[in-house]
């Protein structure tokens, strides 16, 4: 498989992850937390580098003493889970920044930290992140339905007798696995467009939640592709390339839904009519 | 005694390192007033949102204009950006996904311009951390200006700000237009983020805007101390944080990036308040057991 072929598959898995797991991360609205772990697990990469460990198992540390941290701190009085973010966000990303400054001859840098590669990604960032897709895919055969019954109804879930934390939990370290595998590959900042936008695009044309969880991996492995074949045809970055594909699919999304309702409520009468027909 | 304390004013007798102090002291002063508003109203997000949709105008701006153009374009877009996404969180289908979409695009279209350059790490290395100890005394002034804009801005409607942030419904019927406070609010921020990006850099702009209210809101209870609280905490984080940094690199040899220094010396600052705070909490509880009630804002649905 030349590198041209390895990144359009990575982009593809990589992109089909985050739109499943973007599923979870935007009905349970925690793409702030999603962002403030990109962010936040750059010190566990740069500190993975100076120990000579693989990074992505440093950013899975300190994304795991990240997590740990921000729910306690969510859960102290007038705090909140949205200023736990806001902090370990910059603290994270400056204690990283310190640490690279500390050591400049480190290969981890700021700027294919925040954009990525995905040209250069190694044949274990692929499997890595195939292997989160696979568990991604079977917790929600398993769990799906009491996953979306605790994210919509948490009063319900809790008094038809199940316990919360599991799925917390769960949803928790799914975040955060494809975050880290996302990350190196990909950038920060595109891994939080693939989150977001595929799910948000899919929301918006699908009117049930079993409908988002199919489309929007669909949605993000065709950015993911289409972006790769962009970015050579017009010679641009990849990463860019793939966010802004990502964008347009919620764009299109936004047009194919307010004509939809335009069509339907101006013609409603008509439709009505046919229906008689038929 | 003389020997701690020396250093925290001897640094600052070197031009540069009062010229930074300055800047700083300046985004102290918004932190007391922005700062806590964006903790109140939840918005540690747009703010985020803001600092990474700054950046194609920069970009843009430097390409066509070299550096007067790098600060027309970081206005224009500031702007642009600060009017979408007060328009998406109101109207779009879920708040935090639409931001997060639209400042991803945003940054994007900056890496694309920017990649095209030559100098493309430079670019994007100085909008992160700025160049807090090369400020020049015209990008001082510069600093201050918009700052006060944007002080002046949240200062005139602050009343109507903090009542927006406890009922949102009640403000609405009392005849105030939230639309427009929230435009207004999220430009002031966007000033803010253009006014600092330059001197100090995009991860300082947001830990000032964020931390201090924080701060702020585990030390009192009382609504108008918020924002001198925040304030004074914040000119003093950067006080220190700035005097180590000088200190470090003197006595020590070791080069700490200002910037960061100065952002993990208020996360410092926060965690201690933070600890104070539960200790306080735990011993006064047995003493009374109703919690005080006190500054509470509903959480505003963004």
């Amino acid at each position: 498989m030349g590198y041209f072929e390895k990144a359009l598959f990575a982009a593809a898995v990589i992109g089909a992850l985050s739109g499943l797991v973007g599923t979870l991360v935007l009905l349970r609205r925690r793409t702030f937390f999603a962002q403030a772990l990109t962010h936040a697990t750059f010190p566990g990469a740069v500190a993975a580098a100076l120990l000579g460990v693989s990074i992505p198992l440093g950013a899975a540390v300190a994304a795991a003493v990240i997590v740990m941290i921000m729910t306690l701190l969510g859960r102290v009085r007038r705090q909140g889970s949205q200023v736990a973010s806001g902090i370990m966000l910059t603290a994270g990303f400056a204690l990283g920044v310190l640490l690279q400054a500390l050591n400049p001859s480190l290969p981890v840098h700021v700027e294919s930290y925040l954009v990525g590669s995905i040209l250069t990604v190694t044949d274990g960032d692929v499997i890595l992140a195939a292997t989160v897709l696979g568990v991604a895919v079977l917790v929600a055969v398993l769990f799906g339905k009491e996953i979306l019954f605790s994210t919509f109804d948490r009063t319900g879930f809790r008094a038809a007798g199940y316990r919360e934390w599991p799925i917390e939990l769960l949803t928790l370290v799914l975040i955060t696995a494809t975050v880290v595998t996302a990350m190196p590959a990909v950038g920060a900042i595109l891994a939080i467009a693939l989150i977001a936008a595929p799910a948000a695009a899919a929301r918006l044309v699908v009117r049930t939640a079993a409908g988002i969880v199919v489309l929007a991996p669909l949605i993000g492995a065709g950015s993911g592709i289409i972006g790769v074949l962009l970015s050579r045809s017009l010679d641009v970055a990849a990463g860019p390339a793939i966010a802004l594909t990502a964008a347009a699919c919620f764009l299109l999304a936004l047009g194919v839904r307010s004509l939809g309702a335009r069509v339907r409520g101006v013609h409603a009468p008509g439709r009505a009519g046919l229906r008689l027909e038929s | 005694m003389a020997e701690f304390f020396g250093p925290l004013v001897s640094a600052f007798a070197l031009p540069f390192m009062a010229r930074a102090l300055v800047v700083l002291l300046a985004l102290s002063l918004v932190a007391g007033i922005v700062g806590v508003l964006v903790n109140l109203r939840s918005l540690e997000f747009i703010s985020d949102g803001l600092t990474h949709s700054v950046f194609p105008g920069i970009a843009i701006g430097f390409v066509w204009g070299g550096r007067e153009g790098l600060f027309v374009g970081a206005m224009v877009a500031a702007i642009l950006a600060a009017i979408v996404l007060t328009l998406i969180t109101r109207r779009a289908v879920s708040g935090d996904a639409a931001i997060a979409i639209v400042f991803t695009a945003m940054f994007s279209i900056g890496i694309l311009v920017v990649s095209r350059q030559t100098n493309y790490a430079g670019q994007l290395e100085q909008l992160l951390f700025g160049r807090l100890l090369t400020v020049t005394t015209a990008e001082v002034a510069q600093t201050l200006t918009i700052c006060a804009i944007a002080l002046l801005l949240v200062g005139l409607t602050l009343k109507q700000q903090v009542f927006r942030a406890f009922d949102r419904t009640a403000l609405a019927a009392a005849g105030y237009r939230p639309l427009l406070l929230d435009l207004v609010l999220n430009i002031a921020i966007a000033l803010v983020v253009v006014a600092a990006s330059s001197a100090v850099g995009n991860l300082l702009v947001l830990a000032v805007l964020i931390v201090p209210g924080a701060v702020a809101r585990l030390i009192t209870v009382r609504l108008w101390l918020l924002f001198p609280l925040a304030a004074v905490f914040a000119a003093l984080c950067a006080w220190v944080g700035l005097a180590v940094g000088y200190e470090a690199s003197v006595t020590a040899g070791i080069d700490l990036p200002s910037g960061a220094t100065v952002v993990l010396v208020l996360v410092a600052g926060y965690l201690l308040v933070l600890v104070g705070r539960l200790a306080v909490d735990r011993m006064r509880r047995p003493a009374s057991a109703v919690p005080a009630a006190g500054a509470q804002p509903e959480t505003v649905a963004t």
